[in-house]
């Protein structure tokens, strides 16, 4: 594996061999991150501009084509068909629909991420440092071009009389100051920042298409039901982001989760779903020690 | 079950600073080497450490992030000017909450969760359909794997579940209620007749006013219908649809609780005096711009 | 008891709901275990609502006047709204009202109109005193339950949400009165005035309801000044407070601790 200093941009080699350290800790946050032990050793990021998607992905005429029925790639784990029940053949009418979930895009997404993340650790492993604390991560949509930003952002640090991390790697927490405190008093090591994101492509069908945009005739019956095709995208897209997540705890927990779901609404009825999960991978250490239990308080102010 | 008769299990003073780095070093360490495999599940929790912590002293534990979305669809027409109430987007409104919650609370079931708190809870009326979206966490007493017969969902806070545990209250659901109505009509001579005048409009009035007490009622008949003693945390939102400006839709939410220990508990706060002034803090997120 | 004449149907059936025993508020959980706290046991979300046409009123161009026209609109207007919360606390068997909230909608449909909602939560003491205020109804107050179990602490308890309300139109400036002060810091004595007085009014009228109330003094008073859909050159002032009267009770605030906060 090549040298970690070559893939740095030089001005961050330059910025660290300056010996002052930099961080984006508030002042109660530093204070309490000495109070752990914990010494700032610089500001560290990372960045990945990823673009994905294949040609005609959005069209019509490329209508329920993907990679697989294209390529020859292995299918994704997700995917659910519905017939038209009507028997009434035409161009206009869609007699077919399909939930699909995205792999590519998901790869992609994961890739971006990872390459991001790991350009921050490659710069913390550079200043020596044992974890990286208040981690900021964001994920930019650039216009229509199907193309993200990947960014992170993070203060690096070495624990007192500490040992380096296995594998050389720094773990890593969107935690800092007094609730990276509490954690630890209460026992969860952070491991690592962890996110993962789920897509479903919603091909709608006939029943789904008057549904949605409110057509009528055609057996749409003029009384309330559940979209039942959206529904379920939207039910699996979910549960897959949790999968995936799964996969990446090993079996640890994963604290302070945010879900984030995005949803592109295409023309007749058609839909894409984008679920992303992130949180704090934690590990106990200790057997679980209660905080003492709180005083509830009226504020004079 | 202990969680359940109010005490709490023995808390631990404060750490010292010694004690702190000990801890934090103690964690390094453990992190030092590759871990054992591990065949848990893993849980996912969306709550803070300081609500966990809480859920902690109160002798629950977070299991799993669970979600509920149902999508229901609206007949054509239903928005064109009418009178009084329009009741079919008042049933598809609560068609897409019931079917999110029974959604949610399968998840739980799922995850042998006792329930789920801190349920975000997001509704779109769109002109076609009706889209709400539920995500929590579900939560259970500490180790116990064995699910009651009907989980509760509830929109409390991990803190206000622990609050409100601690007085002998548990939440049994989540009360809501809608009505949606069209705003009446005034003729032109009227609306000329009263351009001067400072007056009740009182047929505008009867009709708001119906819907909104319409919304409550609904909300309180929910709170009934799983054998709750009251609601807390009631919340009311009205306005106009944007894409029917003269159909006004109110909806009102709210935490079902039923008393559960005998009497209430009082609680004997501490009155405390900050002094704290408001600083403007320097944060990380400011470092990226945008 | 017999039906409140003025409140519609739906709100009587609801209502006997919540006299079966169901509680509802709009209390948080902090606000909801700081009244049982205070000895008072909630009793059910109350709303009182009108819709009201606001007549037009002529007002010259270059005078700075109230407005008495509005200013009648606007009080009877939330009067209206609150008298039927009061009702529908009153239904209930409530010593008073808490958390009272007065807002105002507009809706496209109603031009020069506005619907007025007053909100609350009613409220009951556990013990069976009654609370009722000088004018033998139960009382009003815009305290969260925060405020409320602390003002009863102090040996006070709450008489009525009091209020008062004054529509002022500020004279425009002459020209030649604009440009002579035009690259100049000076006083403009014509809005100085004008808003003086007004705020003044406004306050008076607050003060005067809590006198019939028999009020010792008001606590929490809130100025606001709004435009409404006037246009900048008129403002109603609005001022609300809550009056209140001391018990024979002594004072059980504790001494409180001070503390720094080290959470952001």
């Amino acid at each position: 594996m090549a040298d970690p200093a070559e893939d740095l941009p030089e001005a961050a080699v330059r910025r660290f061999s300056s010996g002052a350290f930099s961080s984006g800790l508030t002042v109660p946050d530093f204070a309490a991150c000495l109070q752990l032990g914990l010494q700032p050793v610089g500001l560290v990021q990372g960045f990945c501009v990823m673009q994905w998607g294949w040609y005609g992905s959005g069209s019509s005429y490329m209508r329920g084509a993907n990679p697989y029925s294209m390529g020859g790639q292995t299918a994704g784990a997700y995917s659910e068909s519905y017939r038209c029940p009507h028997g009434y053949v035409s161009a206009e009418h869609r007699m077919w629909g399909q939930n699909l979930e995205q792999p590519w895009v998901e790869q992609a997404w994961s890739s971006g991420y990872h390459s991001a993340y790991a350009r921050m650790l490659e710069e913390a492993t550079a200043l020596g440092a044992h974890g990286v604390i208040g981690v900021v991560d964001r994920v930019t949509q650039v216009s229509d071009s199907q193309t993200s930003e990947f960014h992170f952002l993070g203060t690096a640090v070495t624990v007192d009389d500490g040992p380096p991390p296995a594998g050389g790697t720094p773990w890593t927490t969107y935690l800092a100051g007094q609730r990276l405190t509490k954690s630890i008093e209460a026992g969860f090591m952070p491991i690592a920042v962890v996110a993962s994101m789920a897509s479903v492509r919603v091909w709608a069908y006939c029943i789904t298409e008057y549904l949605m945009e409110g057509g009528r005739g055609w057996g749409n019956p003029n009384q309330v039901q559940e979209v039942e095709q959206v529904t379920k995208a939207h039910m699996a897209v979910r549960q897959l982001a949790r999968k995936h997540v799964r996969q990446q705890l090993v079996g640890d927990a994963l604290h302070g989760v945010e879900i984030d779901v995005v949803k592109r609404e295409l023309a007749q009825g058609d839909e894409v779903i984008d679920c992303t999960i992130r949180g704090n991978r934690v590990r106990r250490f200790k057997d679980f020690d209660n905080v003492p239990a709180p005083r509830p308080t009226v504020r004079l102010s | 079950m202990s969680a359940e008769n109010g005490t709490t299990p023995a808390a631990t003073p404060a750490a010292t600073p010694s004690e702190l780095k000990a801890e934090m070093l103690r964690g390094a360490q453990s992190v030092a080497t590759a871990p054992a495999p591990n065949k848990n599940r893993g849980i996912t929790s969306d709550l803070s450490i300081d609500e966990a912590l809480l859920l902690h002293a109160a002798g629950w534990e977070p299991v799993d992030l669970v979600c509920g979305v149902s999508i229901a669809s609206v007949p054509y027409g239903v928005w064109t000017w009418g009178q009084g109430e329009i009741s079919t987007a008042s049933t598809a409104h609560n068609a897409a909450v019931q079917g999110a919650s029974n959604r949610i609370l399968e998840e739980c079931r799922k995850v042998h969760g006792h329930g789920v708190v801190g349920v975000r809870i997001e509704v779109e009326v769109r002109n076609h359909h009706i889209d709400v979206e539920l995500v929590g966490t579900a939560v259970r007493p500490v180790g116990d794997a064995s699910p009651p017969a009907l989980p509760f969902v509830s929109d409390l806070s991990a803190r206000d579940f622990t609050l409100l545990k601690g007085a002998g209250w548990m939440p049994a659901g989540l009360a809501f209620g809608a009505s949606f109505v069209y705003a009446p009509r005034r003729s032109a001579g009227a609306a000329m007749q009263q351009k001067t005048q400072n007056i009740e409009l009182t047929n505008f009035t009867q009709a708001m006013y119906a819907a909104r007490e319409s919304a409550m009622e609904r909300m309180q008949q929910s709170a009934i219908n799983v054998g709750g003693h009251g609601v807390v945390g009631v919340k009311v939102t009205e306005g106009p649809m944007s894409f029917a400006r003269h159909a006004v839709g109110f909806t009102a939410w709210g935490t079902t609780v039923k008393l559960v220990a005998d009497v209430h508990k009082n609680i004997t706060p501490q009155v405390i005096l900050p002094l704290d002034d408001a600083v403007v803090t320097f944060a990380a997120q400011n470092l990226r711009g945008s | 008891m017999t039906q409140p004449a003025d409140l519609p149907k739906d709100a009587t059936h609801r209502l006997e709901e919540l006299e079966h025993g169901l509680f509802t508020s709009d209390l948080s959980v902090n606000e909801f275990l700081l009244v049982k706290e205070a000895g008072f046991h909630p009793l059910g979300f109350v709303m009182g609502s009108s819709i009201y046409h606001i007549g037009l009123q002529t007002r010259k161009w270059g005078e700075s006047q109230e407005l008495t026209k509005l200013t009648e609109a606007m009080y009877t207007a939330r009067e209206l709204a609150m008298t039927r919360m009061e009702e529908e606390a009153e239904e209930l068997g409530a010593d008073g009202v808490v958390g009272v909230r007065l807002d105002v909608n507009y809706y496209e449909w109603g031009s020069d109109s506005a619907e007025f909602i007053a909100f609350g939560t009613a409220v009951k003491a556990e013990d069976g005193t009654s609370y009722k205020n000088a004018l033998g109804k139960p009382f009003t107050s815009d305290l969260s339950g925060q405020d409320f179990w602390t003002l009863l602490q102090t040996g006070h308890v709450p008489q009525g949400l009091v209020m008062g309300t004054c529509v002022y139109h500020i004279a425009h400036r002459k020209l030649t009165q604009a440009l002579g002060s035009v690259g100049q810091n000076v006083e403009l004595p014509n809005f100085t005035q004008a808003l003086y007085e007004a705020r003044e009014l406004a306050m008076t009228r607050m003060q005067d309801e809590a006198s019939q109330l028999n009020a010792s003094g008001i606590v929490g008073v809130r100025l606001e000044e709004k435009s409404h859909q006037w246009g900048s050159h008129t403002i109603e002032f609005l001022s609300l407070g809550t009056a209140v009267t001391k018990t024979t009770g002594e004072v059980t605030l504790p001494t409180p601790l001070t503390i720094i906060s080290l959470d952001n």
